[in-house]
């Protein structure tokens, strides 16, 4: 179970990361989670960029959160290191953040874009959500490693973009669920809103999920411990090894 | 350990100021090795001296603690659960005497962050930190170092030694980042290295008296560090 008290007291929120490669859409990703959850959650962001605030300002002057619930934090060129093997300066920003905005329900830490294997340690998130999209190509999902077949959620992201990129939408979300063992997909556009609808309405479960204490942070790093949702919307967490 | 720049403190968010000296023209001749050597061993002779010092004095400090009076005595981290955790006046003291040598606020906070990360890890590998020091709390570098030095049982050289390679390393490190170079290349700089950083463990470590902490400070590289504080696209907080 998450300790979701601290030692003064206060209480955690939900720490949720979003990684992918560059360009597939976190940004617009936790905009859109802003968008449609900003009135049922309390909410603050952490950004990682290459070059410290693009993401932030990009955020803030979506106007879509207050602007002080939105912090940029410096990796020194490595977004990798920052999520995973050395979380400390983002780490303290989450709680900084806890700390000034308490209680939040949810903190999202957008990861720098980085490659495949970019995922987040447990020790900073306790759920990550995944992101492609069809303009990357549609054979990407296929390719797997962590993030793709591990994270808590995988999103392929602008769908609306599929008819002028020549990618199979169904095909890269049916390649994605094959390496994913049952976890879920969601093929999402921004502009279709029942695609939107499912996003915030799984962002909402796993809120509820985490902050009963039902979720055990899984680290989509290889041969780690990883977790499943049922039909029922159920976490499961499994420590054995993949046949797969 | 403490040398290893794979120790999870954020030591990847930092570039020991030489991101905003390469937006100043650091480098941009295209005689890089030079400046980039240059302006470690320029931090070596004036803001790094002054990081050792105090980190050997905190270390002395926290090893003379078991010896002091009952009144110098911090009160017990966790004895009652309620009572907020009181630094040693000789800490304080020195915290303060770090800050007047320190006149770059942007400077002060960054080694604050850093010195909380440092106490984070502490919290959860040398827990005996926390007799000496506030559990999470922002506190300039070296106190957090010169602790950490004590409950290991480091000697005063080696905590100098520690200051000073690791802001050595942290300059040659972030320059493979800023300016294009060979690494092999970037490590024969820190190499060269070796005479100025025994030169100033020699002078530092015998320290033992807050007056006489040196305070040779660097202007240029304040006014870089408050330059960068405010600026956009920056690779490192600092």
């Amino acid at each position: 179970m998450p300790d979701t008290t601290r030692p003064d007291g206060t209480t955690r929120s939900f720490r949720l990361g979003v990684a992918g490669p560059v360009g597939t859409g976190k940004s617009s990703l936790i905009a859109t989670i802003c968008r449609e959850l900003a009135d049922e959650l309390r909410l603050g962001v952490i950004t990682n960029d290459i070059y410290t605030d693009e993401d932030a300002r990009l955020l803030r002057s979506a106007g879509v959160l207050d602007p002080e619930r939105i912090r940029a934090v410096e990796t020194g060129a490595c977004p990798h290191t920052a999520i995973r093997d050395d979380v400390t300066p983002n780490l303290i920003a989450v709680e900084d953040l806890e700390r000034d905005f308490a209680p939040l329900d949810v903190v999202l830490v957008e990861s720098g874009g980085d490659n495949l294997t970019a995922t987040f340690s447990p020790a900073l998130v306790d759920a990550q959500i995944f992101v492609l999209d069809v303009a990357g190509g549609g054979d990407v999902a296929r390719k797997g490693g962590p993030g793709i077949a591990r994270a808590d959620l995988l999103v392929v992201n602008k769908t609306d973009l599929a008819q002028y990129v020549g990618v199979d939408v169904p095909q890269m979300v049916a390649d994605a669920e094959a390496a994913r063992d049952g976890k879920p997909v969601l093929a999402l556009s921004r502009h279709d809103p029942e695609s939107v609808a499912s996003l915030k309405e799984w962002v909402l479960a796993m809120t509820k999920i985490v902050r009963g204490g039902g979720h055990t942070p899984v680290d989509p790093g290889p041969m780690a411990p990883h977790s499943h949702t049922d039909e029922n919307g159920v976490m499961i967490s499994h420590t054995h090894a993949h046949s797969h | 350990m403490l040398a290893d720049g794979r120790l999870p403190t954020g030591g990847h968010t930092q570039s020991a100021g030489l991101e905003p000296a390469v937006r100043a023209g650091l480098g941009a001749d295209g005689k890089q090795p030079a400046d980039v050597g240059a302006y470690a061993r320029d931090r070596l002779r004036t803001v790094t001296r002054t990081e050792a010092a105090v980190a050997v004095l905190a270390r002395h400090y926290a090893n003379a603690q078991a010896i002091t009076t009952e009144a110098d005595k911090p009160s017990p981290a966790g004895t009652s659960g309620t009572e907020p955790f009181v630094m040693a006046s000789r800490f304080v003291q020195l915290e303060s005497a770090w800050a007047a040598r320190t006149p770059s606020r942007a400077l002060r906070t960054a080694s604050r962050r850093q010195g909380r990360a440092y106490l984070r890890l502490a919290e959860r590998v040398w827990p005996d930190v926390l007799q000496h020091l506030p559990r999470d709390s922002e506190i300039a570098r070296p106190l957090v170092i010169g602790a950490i030095g004590a409950v290991t049982g480091l000697s005063p050289e080696q905590v100098a030694r520690l200051v000073a390679y690791d802001d050595a390393q942290t300059v040659i490190a972030a320059s493979l980042k800023l300016l294009p170079g060979d690494p092999a290349v970037a490590v024969t700089w820190l190499a060269a290295l070796h005479d100025d950083i025994e030169r100033l463990v020699n002078d530092v470590a015998p320290l033992t008296d807050i007056d006489k902490i040196p305070a040779a400070g660097a202007p240029l590289i304040d006014q870089f560090a408050e330059q960068h504080a405010i600026e956009r696209m920056r690779l490192f907080h600092a």
